[in-house]
């Protein structure tokens, strides 16, 4: 539509039966290109996050993220930000009219005209000004009084959503905090409607997928993550002035029309809406910090930390996080009720349940009532007709005469953004089967249940990139492991809620097979189980059956292929120090032939945020041989 | 839960400003009764989440019903297509007579602050009303909740919003 747009520019003015007219505009646009050119605008840094560009990895100059073609003015409009500037400029003349189709390009790019404008003040006589209704009635019907940056927590046992997901609310003018789920939310997303979880993961990887933004209500999204999904979401108001709030929604339109490539890991849903951001004002920097790869978290830590652009912070808690409050407010009795009562054992006409002073028995409905509402929401449900029984509570809880018994819930301590750094480095020492060895531990991202738990969702390990390099004091410096991806997730199971505990790993681990050498083995492990915890939550322990294959050309066969069971428990004496003793015991049956033992505990004191201490010690039994190890180190997190 | 998130994903997340579309969505209400007793596993959801938010052409013809404006929802389908969406969370809250979906609505409807505690209590005494049953589509709790409206001296002017 921009080329066709410009092509027709330029036949208008060839075409032209007043010369002079024609004359005078090309005039008026060689000085203003003359004069950006002065003033060197397209070197700005409001142009440059305008048009997206980021240096060029390899050569010197830059290069446009935006992947759809109608972005750009210029042919060389993604390399080119000169180029670029000036054909925006001359598009500014299009005749384009506004339609359910189309725009004329001082409305498709709304925030470049505006800024363009206040370098260049525009004369309105030598270029016309276009109404842009549809952008105008768009700002009109958002009616914005502010933006907040909402964050959608990690849901523990969903691993595409392991990182949590960004998105940007529009607030309105005419709302206040109890009407919020009214409001705009500006969300990218890659478009694809794939369900085949690993297709979806590797175009996801690989830029299969095209980005975009939409708009969509708020409400929709809080349907979503809190109900759907059970995710906690946090917002966090932003400190904007009304210019620099409309300067980001006139990207956002800008926005709305074009695509990018996705990538899960860098160019993401929360890189780009740093990008948004980052228009705010000239020296907002957001994006450059995360070149090679965006954690929604770590991208509203970038936000909090030295910006002064958020103003309060909202904890908005999931279904499921409500649930737990109500049934810790309860006593023996009163749980068992709300728990019958969701499951239909007992009606609502039940006389233990109606013997209960009223605001008790509406805090049992209540309950009972949310958790019906997460069995249907999670596909759970245990009863023959749920949506029957969501109404008979509904309806037996509206005739009592009772205000809603909702126990008000608290932000936990640490927030999303104040949790420790998701990468980690670690150095250390200490002595295996009588060798010392010195050791450096290195993690890309994200966080492990030895971690401290703050900011976190607990029982949730996501390690990417896990390497450990030792330094024998024979002489010997090897890698001891490469984990490109260990996940494990340990969540809880009482009598409401009942999820699966789960890992899955992969990579090159130190393995001693028959012909007496430790070579690097590929391997795969996954395994499933349950977990449980203390009513005060400082106790975990779990159980899973695990099944693992290694692959090696000088094992017996070139694999083994093994299975057996793991167990554990992770104790907190406090927040600060934590312990985890586990025992786990795989029986190889194919291949090389083996029963590895494993018998460990290990122990963390958090010095602060980002520091830790960590002790280990562990035996293991490998090809009929025993051995122990023992490791101090000293953990920091970035 | 599966047919409402899909039926949120067609009809909100639309482009905000569509250039080679048009940007007029279509809503189809009526299509989009609310089942409530499929639902989708957890693994599935968590993807749409992170990415998929729906082919935003499929099943968008345009002009056929304004429902939303270069993804904006048109002002006169606001209070049905949040009905549409927050139905149990409605019901829950009329149940007890507050909360942030109630309020919302006596937003959508222009009720007046000296008259947002007469609604909250008209939502509690009417709930069993306006939800009339189990599962129960869009239009029908519009029309009981306007009926209802109508019958409550204070209230009745705001059921034009409706």
């Amino acid at each position: 539509m921009r080329t066709i747009g410009f092509l027709f520019f330029c036949s208008a003015l060839l075409l032209s039966q007043n010369p002079a007219a024609g004359a005078a505009d090309s005039e008026y646009l060689a000085e203003l290109i003359a004069k950006s050119k002065q003033l060197r605008l397209a070197e700005k840094p409001e142009w440059q996050k305008l048009v997206h560009y980021v240096p060029n990895i390899l050569s010197p100059g830059v290069h446009g993220l935006v992947d759809s073609p109608l972005f750009y003015n210029a042919q060389d409009g993604k390399d080119n930000p000169q180029a670029e500037l000036e054909a925006t400029l001359a598009s500014f003349y299009s005749s384009i009219e506004e339609g359910n189709k189309q725009q004329n390009p001082q409305c498709l790019f709304v925030a470049r005209y505006a800024w363009l404008n206040e370098q260049l003040a525009f004369d309105a006589r030598r270029m016309p000004r276009q109404t842009c209704k549809r952008f105008q009635q768009w700002y009109a019907s958002l009616n914005p009084a502010g933006l907040t940056l909402i964050f959608a927590s990690a849901y523990i046992n969903s691993p595409s959503s392991m990182y949590g997901h960004t998105l940007l609310r529009v607030d309105a003018k005419d709302q206040d905090e109890h009407t919020r789920l009214l409001a705009y939310a500006v969300n990218f997303a890659a478009n694809s409607n794939e369900t085949n979880g690993l297709a979806f993961a590797a175009n996801g990887l690989f830029g299969g997928y095209q980005g975009a933004f939409s708009i969509l209500p708020y409400y929709a999204k809080v349907r979503e993550y809190s109900d759907l999904e059970n995710r906690d979401i946090w917002e966090y108001e932003l400190n904007l002035t009304p210019a620099e709030m409309e300067r980001v929604l006139m990207h956002t339109w800008e926005l709305g029309s074009i695509y990018f490539e996705y990538y899960f890991f860098d160019e993401n849903c929360s890189y780009h809406l740093l990008g948004l951001l980052q228009v705010a004002w000239p020296e907002l920097e957001l994006t450059s910090q995360f070149r090679w790869w965006a954690i929604p978290s770590d991208t509203v830590r970038a936000i909090t930390k030295d910006t002064g652009l958020v103003k309060k912070t909202v904890y908005r808690p999931a279904n499921a996080t409500v649930i737990n409050h109500k049934l810790d407010m309860m006593n023996e009795q009163e749980r068992r009720l709300a728990r019958n009562l969701s499951v239909r054992q007992i009606n609502v006409n039940d006389p233990a349940l109606s013997a209960l002073p009223d605001s008790r028995e509406a805090a049992v409905i209540e309950a009972s009532q949310d958790y019906v509402s997460y069995l249907r929401a999670t596909e759970k449900t245990d009863v023959a007709d749920p949506a029957v029984l969501a109404h008979e509570l509904f309806t037996a809880r509206s005739r009592l005469n009772v205000a809603a018994q909702t126990p008000e819930i608290l932000a936990p301590q640490v927030h999303p953004d104040q949790g420790h750094g998701s990468s980690r480095i670690a150095l250390g020492a200490g002595r295996r089967d009588g060798q010392n060895f010195q050791e450096l531990r290195m993690r890309g991202t994200y966080h492990e249940i030895m971690d401290a738990d703050g900011g976190y969702a607990r029982g949730a390990q996501i390690e990417f990139f896990s390497t450990a390099l030792r330094h024998y004091e024979t002489g010997v410096t090897r890698v001891e492991e490469f984990m490109p991806v260990k996940i494990l997730s340990l969540a809880a199971r009482d009598d409401f809620f009942r999820p699966m505990s789960w890992k899955i790993e992969a990579g090159w681990q130190r393995a001693r097979i028959a012909n007496g050498g430790e070579p690097p083995v590929f391997a795969v492990n996954g395994g499933a189980g349950g977990t449980w915890s203390n009513e005060r939550d400082t106790a975990l322990w779990y159980a899973l059956f695990e099944g693992g294959l290694r692959i090696k050309g000088d094992m017996a066969n070139g694999h083994a292929l093994g299975a057996g069971p793991s167990v554990g428990a992770l104790y907190d004496f406090n927040p600060r120090w934590r312990l985890h003793g586990y025992a786990r015991g795989l029986r190889y049956f194919s291949g090389q032939l083996d029963t590895p033992l494993a018998l460990g505990l290990e122990q963390r004191v958090a010095l602060g945020r980002d520091l830790a201490l960590r002790a280990d010690i562990a035996r293991n039994r490998e090809m009929q041989r025993s051995y122990n190890t023992g490791s101090v180190s000293l953990l920091y997190y970035f | 839960m599966k047919k409402l998130i899909i039926a949120i994903s067609l009809v909100a997340a639309f482009p905000v400003a569509a250039l080679a579309a048009d940007n007029v969505g279509g809503c189809g209400v009526g299509s989009m009764v609310f089942k409530g007793q499929s639902g989708i596993a957890p693994q599935v959801l968590a993807v749409t989440t992170n990415g998929i938010s729906g082919n935003q052409t499929f099943g968008i013809t345009s002009g056929t019903l304004g429902c939303t404006q270069d993804g904006v929802v048109t002002s006169n389908m606001a209070a049905t297509m949040f009905i549409e969406t927050n139905k149990e969370q409605l019901a829950r809250d009329m149940s007890v007579g507050s909360g942030e979906t109630l309020a919302s609505l006596a937003q959508l409807l222009g009720v007046e602050a000296q008259d947002k505690s007469a609604f909250n209590s008209f939502a509690k005494d009417n709930m069993a009303r306006i939800f009339t049953a189990d599962s129960v589509a869009t239009e029908q709790v519009i029309v009981a909740l306007r009926a209802a409206l109508a019958s409550d001296a204070t209230l009745s002017r705001y059921q034009t919003a409706l």
